[in-house]
């Protein structure tokens, strides 16, 4: 899993369905810890494509 | 540093829950992670007056930019249904109390902050909550981080108001991680520029325009709407569609807006020992309309009773705290699980079949529905009697 942080809105919908909780949200940044086995659900509930999407604001 | 009660988050969960606590003689702390409490927005902003019954607020244009009169629904096939015009919804158009609106979120967030901080509520801004303090199984305060400065906050009470990337109730033991079917991805444009009724909402349904959830038009007065939708599917991604529907509409966005709507209905248990869950973090949301402004105020407002209570009695335990569970539930859980069940079966239909219901709508207008015309319908419709016979 690619994570763009150009683009990112951090609005948390990631956060909310990582299965392993690596995702953390702080103010404006998600921080992502290591152990990623590509689930591939964060990229399917990101508004933006921040995680390996082709759409780009 | 010590309070009675620490609220995560300062949406309108942290602060009527803390505005109520503080106005019941707590000592209490709201710990919000953004540097600018309201912003940015992550709602449609539509919501009715039933709120500011329930928070004691006289209405204010400060922040309601839009009263609502009517709403319109428009089929995949493009074709529009009058809700208003077909007695649906009427209690959203004509009475007082339920009438709907459009808020100002980042108006009315604030200004719910500011009556907080008035009643004595700290506010703490730009500071992250890193975990929850938990001392023989009892939850007694946070970790919370401001500027690279780490540091211990104890409290008797925690509510976790911090939405639907809620680490506190992971970190509680109270929710797991949320399948994606039931997050509904949302983006949203104020857009400048459209030549819409601002009394007036539009809903739009089709698997070209939101596949898994809809389009919304709602009216922030006469200058701009919100347009947004919400989306559950892994095909493309909400700004996706939501630029391909402002492509054809000759209108500028003046702010973007993004989120993540939790569609789950209610975490099976939003209390433990030294803490409650209230808003988006516990799933108070109506899983048809992905709308929660109301139903959290409401709970919120209970959470501030029950914390005050305990606090009174010096015991937060989770037997005691459970009245807030208790209480929310009595008032909301029955709508909640129907609407979660409606939301399933709506999750069934088909363009096909959306654009055969509104069909129906159109050709057999109010005064003319009939028990024959429904039976004759829906023996050209099998599978929408099938659906129907899965709801009763």
């Amino acid at each position: 899993m690619e994570y763009k942080a150009d683009k990112c809105g951090y609005c948390g919908a990631c956060v909310a369905v990582c299965p392993h909780e690596l995702l953390k949200q702080v103010e404006n940044q998600i921080i992502i810890t290591e152990g990623c086995d590509d689930c591939g659900k964060c990229t399917i509930v990101c508004p933006l494509g921040a995680l390996n999407s082709e759409e780009c604001p | 540093m010590k309070y009675d009660m620490i609220v995560v988050g300062g949406r309108i969960g942290g602060s009527v829950s803390s505005l109520i606590a503080s106005q019941n003689d707590l000592d209490v702390l709201m710990i919000e992670k953004r540097q600018e409490i309201g912003t940015p927005v992550q709602c449609a902003e539509g919501t009715t007056y039933q709120t500011f019954e329930t928070l004691d607020m006289k209405p204010s244009k400060k922040y309601i930019c839009s009263d609502i009169e009517g709403a319109m629904v428009h089929a995949p096939d493009g074709r529009s249904i009058d809700l208003f015009e077909y007695g649906l919804m009427l209690e959203n158009f004509t009475n007082e109390k339920t009438k709907g609106c459009i808020l100002d979120r980042k108006i009315f967030d604030k200004h719910l902050a500011i009556q907080s901080a008035k009643a004595g509520t700290e506010i703490m801004v730009k500071t992250t909550v890193k975990d929850l303090i938990i001392k023989d199984g009892r939850i007694c305060g946070v970790v919370a981080k401001h500027l690279g400065k780490t540091m211990e906050i104890h409290s008797d009470i925690v509510i976790a108001a911090d939405g639907v990337e809620s680490n506190m109730t992971r970190l509680a033991g109270l929710d797991n991680p949320k399948n994606p079917k039931d997050i509904c991805s949302c983006a949203q444009y104020e857009l400048v520029g459209l030549d819409v009724d601002p009394h007036w909402l539009h809903f739009y349904f089709g698997r070209e325009i939101a596949p898994g959830g809809y389009l919304w038009i709602f009216p922030k007065g006469k200058e701009s709407v919100n347009l947004g939708l919400g989306i559950r599917s892994p095909e493309n991604t909400a700004y996706h569609y939501l630029k391909k529907f402002t492509a054809k509409l000759d209108a500028t966005p003046v702010e973007l807006n993004i989120g993540g709507v939790p569609l789950s209905g209610p975490i099976d248990k939003t209390y433990t020992d030294g803490l409650l869950v209230v808003g988006d973090a516990a799933g108070q949301v109506d899983p048809i309309t992905g709308g929660g402004i109301h139903i959290t105020a409401s709970c919120a407002k209970i959470a501030g009773e029950v914390a005050a209570r305990a606090i009174k009695m010096e015991d937060t335990s989770a037997k005691t705290l459970q009245e807030y569970d208790i209480l929310w539930r009595k008032e909301f859980e029955e709508g909640l699980k129907t609407s979660l069940k409606y939301r399933k079966a709506a999750d069934k239909l088909s363009d096909k079949d959306m654009n055969a219901l509104a069909e129906y709508f159109v050709t057999n207008h109010s005064e003319n529905f009939s028990k024959l015309g429904a039976i004759k319908f829906l023996g050209k419709h099998p599978h929408l009697l099938k659906l129907i016979k899965e709801f009763l």
